[in-house]
């Protein structure tokens, strides 16, 4: 028996009055998968979130959890999900102790003291921070208490809004390798919001790119990584000769030293095609340019 | 679940509740201290000839200059109906405050049925304000009993209590009222302010009632219109009538809420 995705939306719209946030917005996260999803600010992200936990209603169109209703079976669906936003909302009078213990009495499930303790050293909160009082804490220490309350329950699907914003590189890593953690287990999907590409690379096995609520491109990182056009600089001994035709479409700048080209797939055929080369310069597939290109809505970028 | 939502809201008002019974607690003794010195010096005839016969009325008639009607005042003064009606209104709109401040996300993000939300908000304001009255009551009945140890019977608990209870209904509807606003809006201060202002114009509706014959329709619809202080504390009316009147108003407004909640987005 196949297992029903972790989230699927069908056509998913929503409207705040005039404003589209969302329009047919249909998105497919496997379970047990780490899914980035981008956007430019705006772009209706955080709308597709709060439509998974019910915390705002779609105008039409639906959102599954593991098979689950996002607005009928909204407790269930919601039982499932462990969630930091973006902008972490907090009792500022509780301390940080006490915050915990509190969010960890909503859930359905008993919250794991042990992996509790383990979250605790890994983003290295000590004993007095839990004791301190959450408005006396800096920006990155109340991410750190997010990320930790979101994780405690050892959910099978998380919800991370910019999970790392505000944190040193420190705890940047500490949150990969729970990342990764959590994939080797497989037992736990990840949807993740980010601005931060480079971790998004990193991380995520696909990605989902949403442009002013609409899904423009929705993609394996392995598939774009060999999708995507790579831009050589090749330098000749001597003068530089004409382009052969098998790469003059790809040539995008030539002098009398060296080419600069811009070629799709495996980079094989180019090698083969250089006579007389001296060096040649491959620069690394960075989603940031891809992503860049369809926030800003260049041609061609998006599917 | 729900113990803690209540916990957790106890917590974020607790100073508003301490505040609020010390002063009302107060302010009881105090007017009852003064009715007595009042009594001792023989001079209620002249404090009622004082007092405009419309403001009697409004305070609840003729027995203003009583130490009976002293007593009353503990329940009926407009600063102790007002206060304990705002208090009600502040609690009552934390649905509205969690939706602004972003803490929904924390909470209904959780398994949390959002009807608990609801129901979680009407147990702290009703609990909150039954705490006030019941201290206010409490100490009434104190100071009568330490001033006046013969004599403790001039006021039946029975009847004063039938006075708290009436006054805790007028709350309790207001608070409804300020409950299903809050599960609407998005800003506890647009929530709790709207229904305050309201609460301050239906009870000078009242007010003005006593004294402007043309207003006396339209006072029908004020809460505190359903305030029969005097001929409750002399046993002329038991406000059973006025009460569930009044409840009733308050289980539809939470009716509406409960509704509203369900259907907004957060």
């Amino acid at each position: 028996m196949t297992l029903p995705d972790a989230i699927r939306t069908e056509s998913l719209t929503k409207y705040y009055g005039a404003v589209v946030a969302l329009e047919s917005l249909d998105l497919t996260v496997a379970t047990g998968e780490i899914y980035g999803f981008l956007g430019p600010n705006g772009a209706g992200k955080t709308t597709t979130i709060r439509i998974l936990l019910d915390l705002v209603r779609a105008t039409s169109g639906r959102a599954r959890v593991d098979g689950l209703d996002c607005r009928a079976a909204s407790v269930d669906v919601r039982r499932r999900i462990g969630y930091l936003p973006a902008e972490m909302p907090l009792y500022r009078e509780m301390t940080g102790i006490a915050y915990l213990q509190f969010l960890a009495a909503l859930e359905s499930r008993r919250v794991d003291e042990s992996y509790r303790r383990k979250l605790f050293a890994r983003f290295d909160v000590s004993d007095i921070d839990l004791r301190r009082r959450l408005d006396h804490l800096s920006h990155g220490m109340k991410r750190k208490f997010g990320i930790i309350q979101a994780l405690m329950g050892r959910p099978p699907l998380l919800i991370l809004d910019e999970p790392t914003s505000g944190l040193d590189p420190l705890m940047i890593e500490a949150f990969a390798e729970t990342v990764h953690e959590l994939k080797t287990e497989g037992r736990t999907t990840i949807f993740l919001s980010s601005h931060v590409l480079s971790e998004v690379e990193r991380l995520c096995d696909r990605v989902g790119i949403i442009r002013r609520g609409k899904l423009v491109r929705q993609t394996s990182i392995a598939d774009l990584r060999r999708d995507t056009p790579r831009r050589l600089r090749v330098f000749f001994d001597g003068a530089a000769p004409s382009p052969p035709s098998s790469l003059a479409a790809a040539v995008r700048r030539s002098d009398t030293r060296h080419w600069e080209l811009e070629w799709p797939g495996p980079l094989g055929g180019v090698l083969d095609a250089l006579q007389g080369l001296a060096d040649i310069e491959i620069e690394p597939f960075k989603l940031e340019d891809y992503v860049l290109k369809i926030y800003s809505g260049t041609p061609g970028a998006g599917a | 679940m729900f113990v803690a939502l209540v916990r957790r809201s106890f917590a974020r008002h607790r100073a508003l509740i301490a505040a609020l019974t010390a002063l009302l607690s107060a302010f009881q003794i105090l007017d009852i201290v003064v009715a007595y010195k009042l009594q001792q010096n023989a001079v209620y005839s002249q404090f009622a000839a004082m007092v405009p016969s419309f403001i009697q009325e409004a305070m609840g008639g003729a027995l203003v200059g009583t130490f009976l009607g002293a007593i009353a005042v503990g329940f009926v003064h407009p600063l102790v109906m007002l206060s304990l009606s705002c208090a009600a209104i502040y609690l009552a709109s934390e649905p509205a405050g969690e939706v602004e401040e972003g803490l929904v996300d924390l909470v209904v993000a959780r398994p949390v049925p959002r009807h608990v939300i609801v129901s979680r908000s009407m147990v702290v304001y009703v609990t909150g304000t039954f705490v006030v009255v019941a201290a206010m009551f409490a100490t009434s009945r104190a100071t009568v009993h330490w001033l006046m140890p013969g004599q403790a019977h001039v006021v039946a608990a029975s009847r004063l209590a039938w006075l708290a209870f009436n006054l805790l209904a007028i709350v309790w509807s207001l608070g409804a009222a300020a409950l299903a606003f809050a599960s609407h809006v998005r800003e506890r201060a647009r929530a709790a302010g709207t229904i305050a202002l309201l609460a301050v114009f239906l009870y000078l509706l009242q007010f003005g009632a006593a004294a402007w014959e043309p207003l006396r329709p339209f006072a029908r619809v004020s809460p505190f219109h359903y305030y029969a202080t005097m001929q409750t504390l002399m046993g002329q009316v038991t406000p059973a009538t006025h009460i569930a009147g009044l409840l009733t108003a308050a289980v539809i407004l939470l009716g509406v809420a409960y509704v509203l909640y369900e259907r907004r987005d957060l």
